[in-house]
């Protein structure tokens, strides 16, 4: 595979009620945004556990983004605001354990930025381009493919 | 002279019948090494040591005697209690079943270090009092030898006991010495740490000796040994390896004492604890939260505030 055809392949975990809501929104008001990203839906942003980052890391994607409702429009209260801790420990983690910055990112998207989302899908994706395809933490066998 | 009023009060508490079982450090037949022991009877009393070779955290023999009935007296230096305290905070045991018999810590030593500095000297060559070690009567800079976990330690007084052996320390190890095993990695660039990062997961052989030296490891299955999503493959590739630390990393957020027993532990010498360290650092600086130094407010990662730092998130 050469540099030029390389596509980076994005995780986005999207929580259900506000950013899941949003890609949606995004969709069905036809705003255009790289393709390059695969949706997981969880409850909350709360409910991502940081295995669910490292596992995407190590099994080939280019990049994780992680979405949320807007501090205090949770659906569940507070469970954006716990995430927020727990991602901000987990980036300065990764970080300084030298992985590179951009390769996970965070984002809140309420159910009404269709338009927020496409942007910070182009952002995102623009970003792990400049990175280029990730080698750290990604499984051995997979590197050479 | 420490010695002789520990087992004197080992023997006390298992004559009395204040204790059912006592764990402590014994001596093994290797030069500079303790093991732990657990003794039952006051004539095991006298293989009761202690010295700066007492390297594991005995808090984390608890976990065995969650379900139990039995009355536990256990050896603990500072980081030990706190590993305790986190542990009772948790809800692992209870207190009423707890005697902690408290050692004032002076600092543990490092092999490595002082097999460097006295190449051929045996352990008979030194002497430990209270005023620090001697070699051959000449005294040594503790700094030489001090674990590096140790040479940044904050709380060389146990902060709970029922008995204190020894005088409690005025100062610590971080007031004296002004040192931090992380200075020298924070100054790294990010290309230089992960260089560096790498090159010590390929080394690791997964044994997971770090994670089950750790006491607040007590998680009944693991998730690096779930099979059912498997999460880490069982070969030690170095990007699992490094996947299961940073992940027990995160695990141990805002939980580590900082007490380097999985640095102690590692048979490829890893400097694992850096990595629970550097979280520690980040949670005392942005959330104000010191692992088993205090027992009222929440953990960090089970609270929040809504001035979080949030700058990260776009």
């Amino acid at each position: 595979m050469t540099e030029l055809s390389w596509e980076p392949k994005i995780v986005a975990f999207l929580c259900h009620w506000c950013s899941y809501a949003g890609a949606d929104l995004a969709g069905v008001s036809r705003m255009q945004y790289p393709p390059n990203i695969r949706v997981i839906r969880v409850p909350c942003s709360g409910a991502i556990n940081p295995l669910y980052i490292f596992k995407a890391l190590r099994e080939g994607a280019d990049g994780v983004l992680v979405s949320g409702c807007h501090p205090g429009d949770c659906h569940y209260i507070s469970g954006n605001y716990y995430a927020r801790r727990k991602f901000y420990i987990l980036k300065e983690l990764m970080v300084w354990a030298g992985i590179e910055a951009d390769r996970i990112h965070f984002s809140w998207v309420s159910a009404s930025e269709g338009q927020k989302f496409s942007e910070v899908v182009t952002e995102v994706v623009n970003a792990v381009k400049q990175l280029g395809p990730s080698r750290k933490l990604v499984k051995e066998f997979s590197t050479n493919v | 002279m420490f010695e002789s009023i520990l087992i004197d009060t080992a023997k006390k508490l298992l004559r009395d019948k204040t204790v059912d079982l006592i764990i402590g450090y014994g001596s093994t037949h290797y030069p500079f090494r303790t093991e732990p022991i657990v003794i039952n009877k006051e004539d095991q009393a006298d293989a009761l040591i202690w010295n700066p070779f007492c390297g594991n955290n005995l808090a984390r023999y608890l976990k065995y005697y969650k379900n139990t009935q039995h009355k536990i007296a256990l050896m603990v230096k500072g980081c030990d209690s706190r590993a305790v305290q986190v542990l009772l905070k948790e809800d692992q045991i209870n207190r009423d079943r707890l005697y902690l018999i408290g050692l004032s810590c002076p600092g543990l030593v490092n092999r490595e270090k002082l097999q460097k500095q006295f190449p051929q000297a045996s352990p008979e060559d030194f002497q430990w009092k209270e005023t620090g070690w001697f070699f051959h009567g000449e005294q040594i800079d503790p700094e030489l030898l001090l674990e590096e976990t140790c040479l940044r330690c904050r709380y060389p007084n146990p902060l709970e006991y029922d008995q204190l052996i020894g005088e409690p320390r005025t100062t610590s190890p971080y007031q004296t010495y002004q040192k931090d095993y992380l200075d020298p990695i924070d100054d790294l660039s990010p290309e230089e740490r992960w260089d560096r990062w790498s090159k010590e997961m390929t080394k690791c052989i997964r044994c997971y000796a770090c994670r089950n030296s750790c006491p607040l490891c007590y998680c009944q299955e693991c998730f690096a040994e779930s099979t059912q999503p498997q999460w880490v493959s069982p070969a030690p590739t170095p990007s699992d390896n490094f996947l299961f630390h940073l992940v027990r990393t995160m695990h141990m957020a805002g939980r580590c004492v900082e007490c380097g027993a999985c640095e102690r532990a590692c048979p490829v010498s890893i400097p694992i604890a850096q990595l629970p360290l550097k979280v520690e650092t980040i949670i005392r600086e942005q959330f104000q939260f010191e692992a088993g130094t205090d027992q009222e407010s929440a953990a960090p990662l089970l609270t929040y505030r809504e001035n979080d730092p949030g700058d990260f998130v776009k």
